[in-house]
């Protein structure tokens, strides 16, 4: 990290925190080549700590940046300018099990739902046994249709199953992409619920990217906002609200609706350049 | 056809009866237009056309059961489908491992392109005199004849097949830091099946036409060299005795690549 902070010293010192940072972003740009040869500029210096065990919602306009962020984070892209660590360590070297669930579904599209899920367990920590699998299918409400392919699912069908790969990989850091995306709102509040279940029990960072701002209020203990492409850092609000949440009751809370507000604000300032 | 004849197993009831129905409707109205083609031909020997051109129906099939019990109809029916088979399995394993390297080792692929479409685009007929000089007249030139007419369909194909795969499948394993071996069983090798089963309906048809070419050219067995021999003679009994038995082999390797199809077809790229 030393070396961009020599590289651009006009830039303010970053936040001293006590605890080490689980995943660390400094001045982080990130460009992608265009078709006229010039590179398009997609994230711009975008700095963000999640310190461990910490849920942070990222939203923002089509575009801005988001998806990207987290490939980065992954260690499938390289950045232009700044670093991405984890445990202080590039993430090309990190030790933890990265769970990233991509905003696409990724399946394997000759496989069935559960040999789906159990490509999770073959790369993760342990076997799953046949009795773990049943609860994770009855779960993901995919009761029945353990042998079919993911031609036959529908779209929110195959999100499950994408959730379960991921979660039968018991991932230490989350990086979700929209996760919930295809579902209606009362699966999505299940599996909402679920993930916050396994968060809380594990301690695990998860950065989480949404279009839905009262799931991202209601699920984060902080809440990003980025600009329209490239992506800067427009917003950092945290999330004081107590845990754990009733969707229902968070609802008519006034701390819950002023966040949503202040979120809905920030991101119709950029509506309106 | 294959809709009709499925939807005549899955169905149930009266669309079931209906299929099965409409099957055996082909099934017979088949055996006529056979009945109909091949009883026009003997007609047409006996009036119009001499059988010294065009020979006839039944002079073939007293031909056919007199080769079989002599035993020349097995050896060299047996011959050619043995060039043909060894020809497709050869070019399958040399092939696939370089259609493979041709998707991995891009600039290598880009340095050969021009050089393997030349020897694509090269007629491969016109190899077979050099075959023989190389490889003698027996069984192994014709197997190098099959093998060069069908080896650039599985490399092409395989290459096609890998550089269409899914990024975003092989991404996903890269997070999840899955081994190599891993990521070839379980996403690249899946990933081609359907390339390869394309390469095998193409293939069988052009090892048979690669073995025959061969014999054609010079052999000392086969259907082929019995054709050839044949005309030689104005022997057309001969030589349609011959064509029978080759499309025989070429009708038999299309229906095991349907059953190989039939079992892998649970997978298309869309
Ligand atoms: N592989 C790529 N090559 C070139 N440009 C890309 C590539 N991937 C993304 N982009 C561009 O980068 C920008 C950000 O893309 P990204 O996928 O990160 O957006 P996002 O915030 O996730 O949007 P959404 O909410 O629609 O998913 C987009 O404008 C897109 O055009
Ligand atoms: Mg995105």
């Amino acid at each position: 990290m030393s070396p961009i902070v020599a590289l651009r010293p006009e830039q303010p010192a970053d936040p001293v925190s006590v605890v080490q940072p689980k995943i660390a972003i400094r001045h982080l740009s990130v460009d992608y080549p265009s078709p006229d040869g010039l590179p398009v500029r997609v994230l711009q210096d975008v700095s963000l700590d999640v310190a461990p065990g910490e849920f942070v919602a990222v939203v923002g306009p089509s575009g801005c940046g988001k998806s990207t962020l987290l490939r980065v984070l992954s260690g499938l892209l390289d950045p232009a300018s700044g670093t991405a660590a984890i445990d202080g360590r590039g993430v090309a070297d990190a030790s933890d099990r990265i769970g990233f669930m991509f905003q696409r579904d990724t399946l394997l599209p000759w496989a069935s739902v559960e040999d789906n899920i159990l490509i999770g367990a073959e790369l993760g920590p342990r076997r799953v046994d046949r009795a773990r699998l049943g609860e994770l299918i009855a779960f993901l409400k995919l009761k029945g249709f353990e042998k079919h392919r993911p031609h036959e699912l529908s779209g929110g069908m195959r999100q499950r199953v994408s959730l379960g790969r991921l979660l039968a990989y018991e991932p230490e850091i989350f990086l979700m992409d929209e996760p919930f995306g295809a579902l209606d709102s009362q699966t999505k509040a299940a599996m909402g619920r679920e993930l916050l279940r396994i968060w809380s029990a594990h301690q695990r960072a998860v950065l989480f990217v949404t279009h839905d701002i009262e799931e991202a209020v209601t699920l984060a203990d902080r809440v990003i906002v980025l600009s329209a492409r490239p992506g800067r850092i427009r917003l950092d609000v945290q999330v004081d609200l107590d845990r754990p949440r009733d969707p229902k009751t968070l609802r008519r809370d006034p701390r819950f609706l002023s966040l949503v507000e202040r979120v809905w604000g920030a991101l119709d300032l950029q509506a309106d350049l | 056809m294959s809709a009709i004849i499925q939807s005549g197993q899955a169905g149930i009831g009266l669309a079931g009866l209906v299929g099965r129905r409409v099957r055996l409707g082909l099934i017979r109205d088949r055996i006529l237009l056979f009945a109909v083609l091949v009883g026009g031909w003997e007609v047409l020997s006996h009036t119009v056309v001499d059988p010294l051109w065009i020979s006839r129906p039944s002079l073939i099939a007293e031909r056919l059961v007199a080769l079989a019990a002599s035993g020349e109809l097995w050896r060299n029916t047996q011959r050619t489908l043995l060039e043909a088979v060894l020809g497709l399995a050869l070019a399958f394993a040399v092939g696939v491992p370089l259609g493979i390297a041709m998707a991995r080792y891009k600039y290598g692929h880009a340095v050969a392109e021009p050089f393997i479409m030349a020897l694509h685009s090269l007629p491969r007929v016109a190899l077979a005199p050099l075959f023989i000089i190389w490889f003698g007249i027996d069984l192994f030139s014709k197997v190098m004849m099959a093998f060069s007419t069908v080896l650039f369909i599985f490399m092409l194909n395989v290459h096609e097949g890998l550089k269409t795969i899914d990024r975003d499948l092989l991404d996903l394993l890269r997070t999840m830091r899955a081994p190599r071996l891993y990521v070839t069983r379980k996403v690249l090798l899946p990933w081609i099946v359907p390339w390869l089963i394309a390469s095998l309906k193409i293939g069988v048809g052009l090892a048979l036409i690669g073995a025959v070419v061969g014999e054609l050219i010079g052999s000392s067995a086969g259907l082929g060299w019995y054709i050839e021999k044949s005309a030689g003679r104005l022997d057309t009994t001969g030589v349609f005795a011959g064509l029978v038995l080759l499309m025989g082999i070429a009708v038999a390797g299309n229906l095991v690549v349907a059953r190989i199809e039939r079992r892998f077809s649970s997978w298309r790229p869309s």
